[in-house]
């Protein structure tokens, strides 16, 4: 009865195993070492898709588990990228002034370091002031508090709106989609404070830390994301295990008869969608330093309908899955679209995988969804043996029970 | 005997037609009580109304020893405050075990916190096993739901219900798909609950509503017919009318 967390999930422990020897294998063949098997360009690739294999099992537990199509989780992961960003635009703009400041007749005021940093910054877009959402971006402590504050209080004040009036399926996801796509327009102006479509650039350069090669800054964001996706498959594991799993399955079936058991729905999703909103923006805080650059197109809400595709690819309401799916199609979709893909000549016709991967991207979609509602974690109940119900005949009367042929165990 | 559930002049009305007219019913601390009525009579609706999840456009509902109004109250509250309920089409959670369904219908604190730091105990799981021994699916504990018989999954309500530990249960049509004997197992569940709690049961079959051996109360195109024990009820003329004469 009382088994242990590990043994009840199995899985968990494979999966840790599995992401150590990865971690250890890609750090043993990087530049690092010596080997360079693996550039340290590809090392950011793996490590950024490590951040987005921790977004997938946010996604996959918010809609997976709790059966929110949340389209705006991206927007997290955007938001907690930004807020990094400032810090780090800022930090590193102000050794270089301070710099080029040292050199002058007279010691500069701290105004006057200020200001250059500004102008610094916000040169781009016409304006040398800093806007009021800069203010705790001297502090790295306030601004790691910012990546988690402030997706983690959108995501409550927009879940908790939305729940209260019940909006449910389809209608839900347009209105995070309609979150998404207002914040990223918003983002888009050049007056938003965080400098219009030019984004924040420049984020690979860790302030302060300008001696240290990229080969070594890159190994070590690859192990805090190994770390963050770790440790996040452990924490959802854990909820979504228990009864908390069992409730949150429950309101994905049928939410109705959950309230009528006493529990107070609207406050469970309510739970679920701001805690995966704040894992996606922890992933996003990791993500951006490693592509070295952020802009609102990361938020437009293709963003958030991509990572969909990759839980359903990879399999909904189990977390490897997700994993598996964002690991996957991501990698995927950086080889064909990066031209490295060997185009197909038929003849009357060449396909060029830069534009046709999106074809089938979407193709594959349909299918799995068609043909493989599991997805490709499905693939992994052929290897798991399960008791199989030895019974015989139709399961009962109605369309609810299942019939033979459908009734897996 | 003090009333637990007082419902006075309810009406609620679908795009125009009148399912609830007018009705006023009270149900006492521990009492088993009948309800009968011909298909749409309002039966289901009434369910509806007490558990909060049709707000009727006239008439009060008062709960308990302190007169709480059920009406400002939302589902999961009115369920919070002792009022269970079996659907007349069983609903249980096919894609879980009947374990799990169990568990979470047991009596324990509701919050996100509380579900989320629940630790299994065992005076729990002592508890969902004798559950499981009343309702007949020890064995069944491990099987998904979706698996189940609909006699079973009847079974598995009614185990949920009794799991909830509430003060007055609404128990529509449970003897739909058993066997007799299962039938009879029922009608001895139902009779031994309503010792300690009320029990309002919607039934068709005069048989069963007969071995239940409790006041009856005839609904009719959404209001109260006629009220008191079976016979009493069936030798009313406008009960033969309406129901029984057809
Ligand atoms: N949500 C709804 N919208 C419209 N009409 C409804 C709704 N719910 C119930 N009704 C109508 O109200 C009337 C009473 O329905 P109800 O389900 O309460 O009957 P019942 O007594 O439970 O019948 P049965 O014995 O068949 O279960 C029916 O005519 C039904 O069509
Ligand atoms: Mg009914």
């Amino acid at each position: 009865m009382n088994r242990s967390f590990i043994a009840r999930n199995p899985s968990v422990l494979w999966f840790l195993l599995a992401l150590s020897v990865f971690t250890v294998a890609v750090t043993l063949m990087s530049e690092v070492t010596g080997v360079g098997l693996i550039s340290t360009s590809f090392v950011k690739t793996l490590g950024k898709t490590l951040c987005l294999c921790l977004i997938a099992i946010a996604m996959d537990v918010v809609w997976g588990y709790c059966g929110i199509l949340s389209l705006g989780h991206f927007a997290f992961f955007g938001l907690g990228g930004y807020a990094i960003g400032m810090w780090l635009m800022y930090a590193r703009t102000e050794l270089i002034v301070v710099e080029s400041l040292a050199n002058a007749p007279l010691p500069p005021t701290e105004t006057e370091v200020t200001d250059a940093i500004a102008t610094q910054i916000f040169g781009v877009v016409g304006s040398s002031e800093f806007p009021l959402i800069w203010a705790f971006s001297h502090s790295l402590t306030l601004q790691l508090l910012m990546v988690v504050l402030v997706p983690g209080l959108l995501a409550l004040v927009f879940g908790w709106l939305a729940f209260r009036s019940r909006v449910t399926g389809v209608y839900l996801s347009i209105l995070t989609q309609a979150m998404t796509l207002a914040l990223s327009l918003y983002l888009f102006q050049n007056d938003s404070g965080l400098r219009g479509n030019n984004g924040l650039s420049g984020l690979q350069n860790i302030p302060g830390l300008d001696a240290v090669p990229q080969s070594v800054i890159s190994i070590a964001f690859f192990w805090a994301s190994a770390l963050a996706l770790g440790l996040g498959y452990v924490l959802f594991a854990w909820i979504v295990s228990g009864k908390m799993g069992s409730v949150i399955r429950a309101i994905r079936d049928n939410e109705s008869r959950v309230r009528f058991l006493g529990y107070h729905v609207e406050s469970y999703k309510l739970f679920v969608f701001t805690l995966t909103a704040i894992v996606a923006a922890i992933a996003g805080a990791l993500y951006y330093p490693q592509a070295g650059i952020i802009n609102p197109a990361e938020i437009a809400p293709i963003a958030s309908i991509y990572l969909a595709v990759w839980v359903a690819i990879g399999g909904r309401g189990r977390l490897y899955g997700a994993v598996i799916g964002a690991a996957f199609v991501s990698l995927l979709s950086s080889w064909f679209t990066g031209g490295s893909a060997p185009a197909v000549n038929l003849g009357f016709y060449t396909i060029n995988w830069t534009d046709w991967w999106l074809v089938l991207l979407g193709l594959s979609f349909v299918a799995v969804t068609l043909f493989f509602p599991k997805g490709i974690g499905g693939l992994f109940d052929l290897i798991v043996l399960k008791p199989v119900a030895d019974r015989q005949g139709d399961y009962g009367p109605d369309k609810g029970a299942w019939r033979r042929e459908e009734g897996e165990p | 005997m003090s009333t637990l559930l007082e419902v006075s002049g309810v009406s609620v009305t679908f795009d125009g037609f009148r399912a609830i007219n007018n009705l006023s019913i009270s149900i006492g601390q521990a009492e088993l009580r009948a309800v009968i009525g011909p298909n749409g009579a309002g039966k289901t609706t009434f369910m509806d109304i007490i558990t909060g999840k049709t707000k009727p456009d006239e008439g009060r509902v008062i709960w308990g020893p302190r007169s709480i109004s059920l009406l400002d109250l939302s589902e999961s509250q009115i369920a919070r405050q002792g009022i269970g309920r079996k659907f007349q089409k069983p609903t249980v959670f096919e894609a879980q075990t009947v374990r799990e369904n169990l568990a979470m219908a047991l009596k324990n604190p509701r919050g996100p916190f509380d579900v989320l730091f629940y630790r299994k105990s065992r005076a729990t799981a002592a508890r969902i096993d004798e559950i499981a021994e009343e309702i007949g699916l020890t064995e069944d504990l491990p099987r998904r739901a979706g698996e189940l018989s609909h006699g079973q999954k009847q079974w598995l309500e009614i185990g949920m219900l009794l799991a909830q530990d509430p003060q007055l249960l609404l128990v529509d049509e449970p003897a739909a798909g058993m066997t007799p004997a299962e039938r009879e197992h029922t009608t001895a569940l139902l009779v031994r609950a309503a010792q300690t709690r009320a029990v309002v049961v919607v039934e068709h079959d005069m048989e069963f509503v007969r071995r239940l051996n409790c006041k009856v109360t005839v609904l009719h195109e959404g209001s109260v017919l006629a009220e008191g024990s079976l016979d009493h009820v069936t030798k009313n003329q406008d009960v033969i009318d309406v129901y029984l004469g057809r």
